[in-house]
C-alpha cells in the first residue's frame, strides 16, 4: 500500500504521496493481482506445455534416444523412430528456402521500392494481408489441387516436393511482411545519399538498401522456417504418410516418394492408442520442440551478430 | 595488361586503375573446380563410407547426395563470389566476429561448422555414423589450420588460383568525367534496373497468383459438392457429420466450431488482455524483458504439441483429477479439453497485437490522467483502454479467426475422427469444421473415388475461407475506421 503510494508501479512519481490520502487503493490492488493472475496463468501454461512434454516424452528418450531419432516408423513400439520426419522436415526446410525466400524478399523490394501507389500496389498487399490471416488447413486443400493432383507429373503426387511447395506458399505472405518491414526501417538517409550520387534504383537497393535491411529479413526468413516446420494441417491434407517403409532409394524417389514430417510424426503418434504410445508423441514433440527453439535461437543470434558487424 | 596503360597519356594513367578484377569466366570456372571437389570429395566419402560401414543400408546412398546437391546448390547461387560460398559465409560470419587471423579455436569453430553442417549433420541424422561425421570435421580442422592463408585447401584452389589466372585480361579505366555528359546514365545501368523491376514485380504479383489459385481450386470443387448434394437446409440437418456415408450435417460442425471457439476466447481473452495491460502499463523493463519473451515461446510451440498435451495433461490431469469433477465424465477426448488447448495457443496472438496497441496509445493521455490524480487503474481502465480499444478488439476478432482456423489441436484432442454425431455438450468429443477436413485428408487417396466425400472437403474449405477472410476484413476495417489519431 505503501508502495503505490509514493510511486506507481511504472515508476513514475506520482503526486498520490503529496495528498496526504490515507484511504487504501482497494480497486488498484484488486486489479494488480487479477493482472497478475493473468500473467501467472500465461507462464503457468508456457512451463506446463514444455514440463509436461518433457517428463512424458523422457521415458522413450531416456531409454533409447539414438534409435528413436534414427530409426523409421514401425509397428513396434520398441523400433519406432522418426529418422523419416527428420529427413521430411529437412526437405521441407531446403523447399521453403529456395522456394518461399526470393519470392517472398523479391515481392517485399517491389512493393517497398519500386511500386508506384495505385490500384494495384493496393490489390497486391491487399491479398498478403488475407493470405496472411488464412487458416494453415487451407493451404493444404490448395496443395491438394494444385500440386498432388494437376501437377502429378512433376511432383509425383502426395511427395515432399508437394508438401514443401504447399509450406511455401504459406509462409510467403510472412516472408514479405517481415522482409516489407525490415527494408521500411531503413533510413532514407542511405538511399537518398546513394540516390545523390547517381545511382540508380537497382543500384540503390543492392548496394544500400539491402545490405541495411538483411538482419531484419534474415530473422524474418529463419523465423518463417521454424513456422513451416510446426506445420501439419497442410501436410496432412496433401497426403503425408502416416507410415511407409522405403527400401533403397533412388535420387529421385527421395523427392517423389511418401514422405513425412516432425509434426505429422507427433500427430500419428497421438492418434495411436495411449497405452503404448503416448511415449511416442511426447517425444516426438521434444524433438519437434527442439528443432523450432533451436531455429529460433539461431536467428536471435544471427540478428545480433549481424548488427553488431554492420555497427549499428 | 601493361600494354594499355603504357600507351596512354601521363595525366591519364592517374586514373587508370588496374585491379585484378574476376570475369564472368574466371568466376564460373572457379564455382565449377568447387562444385566438382565437392562432388570428388561426396564420392570420396562414400567410398570411405562404403569400406567403413558396410554395405548401404537404407538411408544410406542418398545421403552424400543431399550434400552434394546442397553445396552444389549454394555453390551455384552464389558463383559471382569467386571463392566458395561455404567459405566466404563462413569466414564473413562466423570466424570475423570472433576477432580472425591468428586464433586456432576460431578457426576450428569455422571448420566444425562448416563440415559439421554440410558434411558431418546428413551422415548424423541420417545416418548415426557419428564416428565419420566427427573425424570429417576434425581432419578438414587441421587442414584449414595449416594452410596458408587458414583457408580450406579446395577453397584456395577453386577460388583463389583459377580465379585469378583467368582475371588478368580484365583492367578497368576508371572514366574521367570531363563533359556533362559523362554523367548520363550507361544505358546498360538503366536496362538493369528496368530488368530488375520486372524481375521484381513478377515475384510481387504471385501473392495474387496464390489467392486466385486459393479461390480458383477451392471454389471450383465446393460448386461440385453443392450442386451435387441438391442443396438445402433439410439435407444438411442431419444425424451427425458422416461425409463418407453421405451423412453432411453442417450444424454439428457449427456447434463444434462454435465450442471450440468460444471456450478459447474464454481462456485466451482475460489471460491474452490481462498480459497485454500489464506489460504496457505496469511492468518494469526487467519484469517486461523476462514475461514477453516467455508469451513468445508459446507463440512458436507447434500446434500439433498443443494436441497432444490436450490428451496428455488437460484432460487427465486438470479436467479429471483422479476421477469426475461436479459428477461430469470426462473423456480423454473432448470439446472442452481442446477448446483450452486452443485457447492456450490463442493467448500470445491476443496479448501482443493488444499490447501493441495500448502502446501506441500516446505517453501525454498517460501523463494528464496522473497529473490530475488518477490512479494507475483508473488511468489503465479510463483513459488508456477506451483508447486502445479499436486495436484490442481487432486482436479478439484475429484471435476468433484463429481459434476457427486451428486443425491440428481439435483433430487430435477433440476425438470423432472420421465423423461424429451431432453433440451439444461440449464435455463429450465432437467435431469442427477444420477437424472434418483434416480427418476427410487424411485419407485423401481413399476419398478420391467415394461420392462427394471429397468434395464436402473444399465445401468445408471453401466456408472456412469465407468466415476467417471476413472475420480478418472486418477486423482491418475497425482498426482503420476507428483508430484515433494523435
Amino acid at each position: 500500500m505503501s508502495n503505490t503510494a509514493k510511486t506507481s508501479a511504472t515508476g513514475r512519481p506520482s503526486l498520490g504521496s503529496l495528498q496526504k490520502r490515507r484511504t487504501a487503493d482497494v480497486k488498484g490492488q484488486v486489479f494488480l493481482g487479477l493482472l497478475l493472475l493473468a500473467v501467472g496463468l500465461a507462464v503457468a501454461m508456457v512451463l506446463a506445455v514444455l514440463f509436461s512434454v518433457i517428463v512424458d516424452g523422457l521415458d522413450v528418450l531416456g531409454s533409447r534416444l539414438w534409435s528413436f531419432l534414427s530409426n523409421p516408423s514401425s509397428s513396434d513400439p520398441e523400433k519406432a523412430g522418426v529418422v523419416q520426419g527428420i529427413r521430411g522436415s529437412l526437405l521441407i526446410a531446403a523447399i521453403v528456402s529456395v522456394v518461399a525466400f526470393p519470392i517472398g524478399i523479391g515481392a517485399a523490394i517491389y512493393l517497398e521500392e519500386y511500386a508506384e501507389d495505385n490500384t494495384f500496389t493496393r490489390l497486391i498487399e491487399v491479398a498478403v494481408r488475407n493470405l496472411a490471416g488464412v487458416p494453415s488447413i487451407v493451404y493444404g486443400l490448395l496443395g491438394l489441387a494444385v500440386f498432388v493432383q494437376s501437377l502429378r507429373g512433376i511432383t509425383g503426387g502426395s511427395s515432399v516436393i508437394s508438401g514443401g511447395l504447399t509450406l511455401s506458399l504459406l509462409v510467403l505472405p510472412i516472408v514479405i511482411i517481415t522482409a516489407s518491414e525490415a527494408i521500411r526501417a531503413v533510413p532514407s538517409s542511405l538511399s537518398d545519399g546513394a540516390y545523390g550520387l547517381g545511382a540508380t534504383q537497382w543500384e540503390v537497393i543492392r548496394t544500400q538498401i539491402l545490405p541495411a535491411a538483411l538482419p531484419g529479413i534474415l530473422t524474418g526468413a529463419v523465423l518463417s522456417i521454424a513456422r513451416a516446420l510446426g506445420e501439419a494441417a497442410p501436410l496432412l491434407v496433401v497426403g503425408a504418410a502416416a507410415f511407409y517403409t522405403t527400401g533403397f532409394q533412388g535420387f529421385l524417389d527421395q523427392f517423389q516418394g511418401a514422405f513425412t514430417a516432425l509434426p505429422m510424426n507427433v500427430a500419428n503418434f497421438a492418434k495411436l492408442p495411449a497405452d503404448n504410445w503416448a511415449g511416442h508423441a511426447a517425444a516426438a514433440s521434444v524433438v519437434v520442440l527442439v528443432v523450432v527453439f533451436f531455429i529460433n535461437l539461431v536467428a536471435i543470434i544471427a540478428r545480433a551478430r549481424i548488427t553488431k558487424k554492420l555497427g549499428r | 595488361m601493361t600494354a594499355t596503360t603504357s600507351s596512354r597519356p601521363a595525366a591519364a594513367r592517374a586514373a587508370t586503375w588496374t585491379p585484378v578484377l574476376p570475369t564472368v569466366i574466371s568466376r564460373g570456372a572457379a564455382a565449377l573446380v568447387e562444385v566438382l571437389l565437392y562432388l570428388v570429395l561426396t564420392i570420396g566419402v562414400a567410398i570411405v563410407e562404403y569400406y567403413v560401414a558396410g554395405p548401404f543400408t537404407d538411408f544410406g546412398p542418398s545421403n552424400w547426395w543431399i550434400g552434394f546437391v546442397i553445396m552444389a546448390a549454394w555453390t551455384g547461387w552464389h558463383w559471382a563470389g569467386a571463392q566458395g560460398p561455404v567459405g566466404s559465409y563462413v569466414d564473413h560470419y562466423i570466424a570475423d566476429l570472433d576477432g580472425m587471423p591468428a586464433c586456432f579455436s576460431c578457426i576450428a569453430v569455422r571448420q566444425l561448422t562448416r563440415f559439421g553442417v554440410l558434411f558431418g549433420l546428413p551422415f548424423l541424422i541420417l545416418d548415426s555414423n557419428v564416428v565419420l561425421a566427427v573425424a570429417l570435421a576434425v581432419v578438414s580442422g587441421a587442414m584449414i589450420a595449416f594452410t596458408p592463408d587458414r583457408r580450406a585447401p579446395w577453397d584456395l584452389i577453386a577460388g583463389t588460383v583459377i580465379s585469378q589466372s583467368l582475371a588478368g585480361e580484365t583492367t578497368r579505366t576508371l572514366p574521367i568525367l570531363t563533359k556533362p555528359s559523362d554523367l548520363q546514365l550507361s544505358n546498360q545501368r538503366v536496362a538493369e534496373n528496368k530488368r530488375a523491376r520486372r524481375v521484381l514485380q513478377s515475384a510481387g504479383v504471385s501473392s495474387i497468383v496464390v489467392s486466385g489459385l486459393i479461390v480458383w481450386s477451392i471454389f471450383s470443387e465446393a460448386w461440385e459438392f453443392v450442386a451435387a448434394s441438391d442443396f438445402s437446409w433439410g439435407l444438411l440437418r442431419d444425424i451427425g457429420w458422416f461425409p463418407r456415408r453421405d451423412k453432411f450435417d453442417l450444424s454439428t460442425l457449427f456447434v463444434g466450431t462454435l465450442w471450440i471457439t468460444g471456450i478459447a476466447m474464454l481462456v485466451a481473452g482475460p489471460v491474452g488482455l490481462g498480459v497485454a495491460i500489464y506489460l504496457s502499463e505496469y511492468a518494469k523493463p526487467k519484469v517486461r524483458s523476462i514475461v514477453k519473451p516467455a508469451i513468445e515461446t508459446l507463440a512458436s510451440i507447434p500446434s500439433v504439441v498443443l494436441g497432444f498435451f490436450a490428451i496428455s495433461f488437460i484432460s487427465p490431469s486438470v479436467l479429471k483429477p483422479g476421477g469426475s469433477v461436479f459428477g461430469i465424465d470426462f473423456g480423454i477426448f473432448s470439446l472442452l479439453s481442446a477448446g483450452i488447448a486452443v485457447g492456450i495457443l490463442t493467448v500470445p496472438i491476443v496479448a501482443s497485437i493488444s499490447e501493441d496497441a495500448m502502446r501506441a496509445v500516446p505517453q501525454e493521455l498517460r501523463e494528464a490522467s496522473y497529473g490530475l490524480g488518477a490512479r494507475p487503474v483508473t488511468t489503465s481502465l479510463r483513459v488508456v483502454f477506451p483508447a486502445a480499444l479499436s486495436g484490442i478488439s481487432a486482436a479478439f476478432i484475429v484471435g476468433i479467426s484463429r481459434a476457427i482456423g486451428e486443425t491440428m489441436v481439435v483433430f487430435i484432442a477433440a476425438g470423432g475422427s472420421g465423423g461424429a454425431i451431432f453433440e451439444a455438450d461440449p464435455t463429450k468429443p465432437g467435431q469442427t469444421i477444420t477437424a472434418a477436413m483434416a480427418s476427410l485428408g487424411a485419407g485423401t487417396d481413399s476419398v478420391a473415388g467415394s461420392g462427394i466425400a471429397f468434395q464436402s472437403l473444399y465445401f468445408l474449405g471453401a466456408l472456412l475461407f469465407i468466415i476467417t477472410l471476413v472475420l480478418n476484413v472486418a477486423s482491418d476495417a475497425i482498426v482503420r475506421r476507428f483508430r484515433q489519431v494523435y
